[in-house]
């Protein structure tokens, strides 16, 4: 064989073996685990902060609230949707949500073409501008009165 | 000659050095440390990702345009603030056709006020002009042969056993491919970390037994999540794909979105 040709395959033989080591050193134990990721990314991404505690949560302190919601109109409705994120609530019940205003109930009820036929809508300056919602309705029953 | 032999026998020694190296049992240990750097947490207890399929499908007829999803959305996950969003509503205004023109339809005005965060307020064109408006939540398609999984160089982007499409942040550098490569433009490269960013279905919280947080908030029920191995036939999301006329986005794209849509119109993209 001519020696530069020998030089050239053993050149390549070290490429490749120093490419192997390499490889064996380095990818991740869990590369290829479930395809051609690093699965322990998976378990990385699941392990993340909530700033939203999800409705079981409330449910273990406010069960009468939760059950009076879901025999009514607004039984679709979550509680962190008008009440806000309350992950933080939920480990320390020391730290309120926030207080709720006018804006809460306009946000979804406040006409508009785009909304569907279907939805409860009011045009908010001809239906009432002196005071509060809740004076006329019950968030949490919205079909009765005060 | 000589010069020749001994580079030859330094080669020989380099590669009996490396396959001697790959032989010894003392390799396991130094492997391991060195995964162990970088390898992380493990998934919650209890959580098998081959036990689940998880899916969304939104119900556009319910869609009340509050945008608390994209809110939700943007404070569950640290998304940054400016134009970015894992989730995002759209409005969609068809006017009137110009009676002249023989048309049944006029031109499709699409509006994305802040992602819709905050609601949408004032229509761009007149109310009585508007001859048909919607409201479309959009999020990642979750495709079954998704295109920013295939263009990923470096094996950052993947499709999950259970039915998410996820980036490994670690191994993401930042070529942007797969934002390029999504037809339904969901991804974004994040300006702080600098890498591509994308919809996990709240990953951290559907491993946990919780809804996604744009689903725990949604008032009307319109955006629907179950998982497709799990749910009894009574589930939501059985119930949606048996009372909807369903349709997906872009299907002629072939990237057979397993995200589905009921109640929209034909100009949705």
């Amino acid at each position: 064989m001519p020696p530069q040709i020998l030089r050239l395959c053993l050149l390549a033989a070290g490429i490749v073996v120093s490419y192997a080591v390499a490889r064996f050193f380095l990818t991740p134990a869990s590369f290829g685990q479930y395809g051609w990721f690093r699965g322990s990314a998976m378990a990385e991404l699941a392990d993340h902060e909530r700033t939203y505690a999800g409705r079981k949560a409330c449910e273990e302190c406010h069960e009468d609230v939760v059950k009076k919601l879901a025999a009514h109109g607004h039984k679709t409705l979550g509680c962190e949707g008008c009440h806000g994120a309350s992950q933080n609530h939920a480990d320390n019940p020391d730290i309120k949500p926030e207080k709720l205003h006018f804006s809460t109930c306009v946000r979804c009820h406040e006409a508009n073409p785009s909304r569907p036929k279907w939805h409860k809508q009011i045009v908010v300056k001809n239906h009432y501008t002196v005071g509060n919602c809740t004076e006329c309705h019950l968030p949490h029953l919205p079909e009765e009165a005060p | 000659m000589k010069e020749n032999a001994s580079r030859r026998s330094a080669l020989a020694k380099l590669g009996a050095i490396a396959a001697g190296i790959l032989a010894t049992p003392l390799t396991a240990p130094v492997r391991a440390a060195t995964q162990k750097v970088l390898a992380g947490a493990g998934l919650p207890k209890g959580y098998d990702p081959s036990h689940h399929k998880w899916v969304m499908a939104i119900d556009a007829n319910r869609c009340i345009g509050c945008g608390l999803c994209a809110e939700a959305c943007k404070k569950e996950n640290h998304v940054p603030q400016g134009h970015y969003y894992r989730t995002w509503v759209e409005r969609y205004i068809i006017t009137k056709p110009d009676p002249d023109s023989g048309l049944a339809r006029g031109e499709t005005l699409v509006d994305c006020p802040n992602g819709g965060m905050g609601g949408f307020k004032d229509t761009p064109v007149p109310k009585e002009k508007i001859q048909h408006s919607f409201f479309v939540p959009k999020m990642c398609n979750l495709c079954e042969h998704s295109p920013c999984v295939q263009v990923c160089p470096v094996g950052a982007a993947f499709d999950s056993p259970d039915g998410a499409v996820l980036i490994d942040p670690k191994y993401c550098i930042g070529c942007g491919f797969c934002i390029q490569a999504c037809p339904y433009g969901c991804r974004f490269m994040n300006p702080e970390t600098h890498v591509a960013e994308k919809c996990t279905l709240c990953y951290h919280r559907i491993t946990r037994g919780l809804k996604p947080a744009c689903v725990e908030v949604c008032p009307t029920q319109s955006r629907i999540f179950g998982d497709l191995k799990t749910a009894p036939p009574d589930d939501p999301i059985r119930q949606f794909y048996a009372n909807n006329r369903v349709q997906a986005l872009k299907p002629h794209l072939g990237t057979e979105p397993r995200l589905f849509y009921a109640g929209i119109d034909k100009e949705v993209r």
